[in-house]
């Protein structure tokens, strides 16, 4: 459904700050019943994805990637009726948090997302959570499962401190990590704390159908 | 610093630097601008004066103490071509008999302002996100809500049913056997359980409506017949309190398409209204006509009326006026709300019109399908 030319036009709208041309496209493809995972995976993460690239390559601002992703943001609350109608007998919880001064959120939440795609109950705590705060929620929600998310590489002492809290006050607790900064790595960190590293939305989807 | 250095630099400063730069004339006229300048305030060299750019709230902007003070920053509103006013921090530097102005935005604001702005967008999104989330769980309570409260009605129907019927034998049956008191007793269980029958009808008319499955049984109808059969209890009501209840029959003598028995619960239900709402010794006029391809009902009282503001109220769930029962008769809160959804089920209007003090008159108009 998401043709190359629909995305490209899709990305460039995007590039320019075009909020409502992007809304319209968003709003054609919910309006075709497009599959909600198909329009994460293959429109907001890989649009992401390229703008992240931009960049890196200095081909576009910072100021620039953030309205992108502002815009991304904001587009996800178009999906939200459509996400949320599902019904859930007795759904598994799941926590989401970004690391301490993790300011980049949209990759959680949209992490987040697929957990309630799949019908989870999906609670997302957002950006810069500290950890204090996110030990008092599980302790509060005694969810199934927590996940943490980090997309700035300098951000990994704090989510090995964030890791070490949760192993320390709930030994038995399932944790996952995901994000952008593992591309420069970390990944051993996470194997020594016992958590699990998820590397996509894709592979997410598939741990959680199975 | 060289010559072709200095020609380098000012070649920046005037195409490409976003440094605001005048080069002003004692007097504050604008003798030179960069490109940047030109382009962001559309000021016109040797027309514009300094002070035309400056956003002067207080009209205390006074140039000449610049030059006299001219170590800055000094934090000046711009008018900019785009109407946007913006703040930049500006140096004076006098040279010979020219003063070169400077202009700035502080990097560090634009940071911060970025960043809140930014967290508040995120922070506005996660908001949206759990309301999104909290409007579907509350969706679907109220859904439950509908099923727990078919269930519970359906369930309660039968034990009032026969409530309602043994006492309705009982008085029938063996008044002789009992005394005035035990009789007044059978007499308040027979009444208490016709209002909870029609309580339970209510809740189960609204469950279906909430969760869409109002249907209607469509059948060819003849309305005079129907109206004199679903007008019989009405009648009844009347006379009781001492009512007249004045029927204007129209002509028409062709079947008509509706469900009967829905029709005749929105009929039963907007006379009784009208009858409660009336004094002994007044007349409610029901009166019914076909017009322009539509079957028009209206029921006219003399009663207290609905003050405007209460107007709102009347086809919403316990959306009751402030308007007393005559007799103190009860009520569902639930009549008029199942009355409107017949008639939008028939693709009919409900229209109230009243003058407090002078009384109400409900029409309903549904378009006729022979």
């Amino acid at each position: 459904m998401i043709t190359d030319p629909l995305y490209r036009q899709y990305l460039h709208l995007l590039l320019q700050g075009n909020r409502n041309g992007c809304a319209r496209i968003v709003q054609q493809l919910l309006d075709q019943n497009i599959d909600i995972k198909a329009l994460y995976t293959e429109l907001f993460q890989k649009s992401l994805y390229r703008v992240g690239e931009l960049w890196e390559s200095n081909q576009i601002s910072v100021a620039r990637e953030h309205l992108v992703t502002a815009i991304t943001e904001g587009l996800l609350n178009l999906v939200y009726p459509r996400l949320f109608e599902k019904e859930r007998a007795t759904p598994k919880k799941v926590v989401i948090s970004c690391a301490a001064n993790e300011f980049h959120q949209i990759g959680g939440k949209m992490a987040a997302d697929i957990f309630e795609l799949n019908g989870w109950d999906s609670h997302f705590l957002g950006a810069n959570t500290p950890v204090e705060h996110m030990l008092e929620y599980i302790q509060e929600e005694k969810p199934d499962l927590v996940g943490l998310s980090v997309t700035v590489y300098c951000n990994m002492p704090a989510l090995k401190a964030g890791l070490e809290a949760i192993k320390s006050d709930f030994k038995d607790l399932d944790v996952f990590v995901g994000g952008q900064a593992f591309n420069w790595g970390g990944r051993n960190l996470v194997k020594q704390s016992g958590a699990r590293y998820i590397p996509s939305l894709d592979v997410l989807d598939t741990i959680i159908t199975e | 610093m060289t010559q072709s250095k200095q020609q380098k630099v000012y070649d920046y400063l005037e195409k490409k630097s976003q440094i605001l730069f005048f080069v002003l004339s004692p007097g504050g006229s604008i003798i030179e601008a960069n490109g940047f300048a030109r382009s962001m305030t559309g000021c016109l060299v040797h027309k514009t004066t300094f002070a035309e750019l400056v956003v002067d709230f207080s009209g205390s902007f006074v140039f000449q103490e610049l030059v006299q003070n001219p170590r800055g920053p000094h934090l000046l509103n711009i008018s900019l071509s785009s109407g946007v006013p913006q703040s930049f921090y500006f140096d004076f530097e006098p040279v010979g008999t020219q003063i070169l102005a400077f202009g700035m935005q502080d990097l560090d604001e634009i940071k911060t302002m970025q960043h809140q702005v930014l967290s508040l967008n995120q922070e506005l999104n996660n908001a949206a996100r759990s309301l999104h989330k909290k409007n579907a769980q509350l969706l679907q309570l109220n859904k439950e809500k509908n099923q727990f409260l078919g269930m519970a009605a359906h369930d309660l129907r039968k034990p009032i049913g026969l409530i309602l019927t043994y006492s309705e034998f009982l008085l029938d049956e063996a008044a002789h056997v009992l005394d005035a008191e035990q009789q007044g007793f059978l007499t308040t269980i027979n009444t208490a359980s016709m209002f909870m029958k029609k309580l339970v009808d209510d809740f189960l008319d609204v469950s279906a409506i909430e969760a869409g499955r109002f249907d209607l049984d469509l059948h060819p109808v003849d309305i005079a017949a129907m109206l004199a059969h679903s007008l019989k209890i009405n009648h009844l009501q009347a006379s009781k309190k001492g009512i007249a209840l004045q029927v204007e029959t129209g002509k028409f003598h062709h079947p008509v398409v509706m469900d009967a028995s829905r029709i005749e619960q929105a009929i039963t239900n907007l006379v009784s209204n009208a009858i409660e709402h009336s004094r002994p010794g007044d007349t409610v006029i029901v009166r019914w006509f076909v017009r322009n391809g539509s079957f028009v009902f209206s029921v006219i009282d003399k009663g207290p009326g609905i003050v405007p503001t209460e107007m709102q109220k009347l086809f919403t769930p316990f959306g009751k006026t402030g308007t007393k029962k005559t007799g103190g008769e009860k009520s569902t809160g639930l009549g008029m709300m199942i009355t409107h959804k017949i008639i939008k089920a028939h693709n009919g209007d409900l229209l109230a019109d009243s003058i407090p003090g002078q009384g109400t008159t409900i029409t309903f108009k549904i378009p006729i399908k022979a």
